[in-house]
């Protein structure tokens, strides 16, 4: 009798132990899992953060904005808000491209407002041609329509091609040579 | 053998009795192995038999195997601890315990689960980023690839001579998808009406093109071009002009083709 018991006791114990352990595994092998999960969750995020491509991308799309804006602010001009004008111009540019205007920027002045002419200019496409992020360097070809409006007569619409090339400075991507793409260069 | 383990073991516990709770701190071992025992016993029917008779139990295990004696040492103090006075101690660290560790590892799972959910949300939104869809110039080979594929294709479809109408038409159908087939029908309807009685030659060359967006099978391009305009008729004259419109380009297999002119009209 004694001995029927303390078996069924043991058995007991070696069974709650049984019951036990499976679940004690269950939990851990859950603890596991998810600990793995985040593990590779985490490289996922890192990965996707450090990701060169992505800086690249994220470059090229950062100089396409600020080349765009850099394109619309150099062809918009209001004769009544010249100097305004003309230091968002100066803003928008840095190198050769910046200087000359600095050095052209009286004459300038006084030629818009002797015509009173007000310039608006909206792009209409862009895109990054070449982009150098090392050098901080990056080309941007702009698909541009300027209306000018004189005191007299109808306002004059034209669309410019224009191409761009940006410099990156500590004040993000500026203009540092713009120009109209050339026509009949190629001669058929 | 096991019998007078027991004994000194039973002996020695005796001597020690009131430390024996201080002594389950150290020994976490043996709290852990008694509290499967103590978990199912909690009712009056099995508590008894290690209770009141503490010593026929381990006589008892004298009869069984040697094997079993090995895990006996072990075993036979911490259940007797349960039957002792100070079981209450250790059973309720034990209860505890027993419910501490899965409520931890519940945790765990829990914790770790929702910085796994949040690492991938986060990686595949920032994966997501618009910037990152686009491949322009991040492919550089598709990039460039798709550039040469569709100034080939502008230079092709934009240019019409009188002498041969049908390769203009063959350029049409080899580079033409979608929408671009009607388009390009009405861009060239005037050059095709006027082309036999003027002679005409038009050539476009593409001379500045850059991807706006790349994603796969489909691309966007601003295109720059010049058209060269020859009226070989009376007195030839060439007359240059500048375009510049955007092309949506579709994939067909392993090249590029124009499903889309976009001339930017008002």
């Amino acid at each position: 009798m004694a001995r029927r018991r303390t078996t069924t006791v043991k058995t007991g114990t070696r069974r709650t132990t049984g019951t036990r352990n499976p679940l004690l595994l269950v939990a851990l092998a859950l603890v596991v899992c998810a600990a793995g999960a985040a593990g590779w969750g985490g490289w996922q995020r890192y990965a996707a953060s450090h990701d060169d491509a992505a800086s690249f991308a994220q470059a090229r799309d950062d100089a396409l904005a600020a080349g765009e804006q850099a394109v619309q602010n150099m062809n918009t001009l209001n004769h009544k808000a010249l100097e305004q004008g003309l230091d968002s111009w100066e803003q928008s540019t840095t190198g050769d491209l910046h200087r000359q205007l600095v050095d052209g920027r009286d004459a300038f002045a006084k030629q818009i407002a002797e015509a009173k002419t007000v310039s608006t200019a909206k792009v209409l496409s862009g895109a990054v041609t070449e982009l150098d992020q090392r050098a901080g360097r990056a080309g941007v070809m702009v698909a541009l329509r300027v209306t000018v409006t004189a005191p007299k007569g109808e306002p004059a619409v034209k669309e410019s091609r224009l191409l761009g090339t940006l410099t990156r400075t500590s004040g993000g991507w500026k203009l540092s040579a713009l120009g109209q793409a050339p026509v009949g260069s190629t001669g058929g | 053998m096991s019998t007078t383990r027991h004994l000194v073991n039973r002996r020695r516990r005796l001597a020690t009795t009131p430390s024996r709770t201080a002594e389950n701190g150290p020994e976490p071992l043996a709290g852990v192995t008694a509290a499967p025992a103590t978990a199912t016993e909690p009712g009056p029917p099995a508590a008894p038999a290690t209770t009141t008779e503490p010593a026929p139990v381990t006589e008892t295990t004298e009869g069984e195997p040697d094997p079993d004696g090995g895990s006996d040492p072990g075993d036979g103090p911490g259940r007797r601890a349960e039957g002792g006075s100070p079981d209450d101690v250790p059973s309720r660290r034990d209860s505890r315990l027993r419910i501490t560790l899965p409520a931890v590892l519940c945790a765990l799972t829990v914790l770790l689960g929702a910085v796994a959910v949040w690492a991938f949300a986060s990686a595949s939104g920032l994966r997501d980023e618009p910037a990152r869809q686009n491949a322009a110039l991040t492919d550089i080979a598709g990039t460039s690839e798709v550039k040469g594929r569709i100034s080939e294709a502008v230079g092709a479809v934009f240019s019409y001579d009188y002498a041969s109408p049908a390769r203009s038409d063959r350029a049409a159908s080899t580079y033409l998808t979608g929408r671009a087939v009607q388009q390009h029908k009405d861009m060239l309807a005037d050059v095709r009406e006027q082309a036999p009685e003027q002679k005409l030659v038009l050539t476009t060359t593409v001379t500045e093109s850059g991807v706006e967006f790349l994603d796969g099978d489909r691309a966007r391009l601003l295109i720059f071009a010049d058209q060269s305009n020859t009226r070989t008729g009376k007195d030839e004259e060439t007359t240059y002009a500048a375009a510049m419109f955007a092309v949506d380009a579709v994939r067909r297999g392993d090249t590029w083709l124009i499903a889309a002119i976009d001339t930017f009209t008002r």
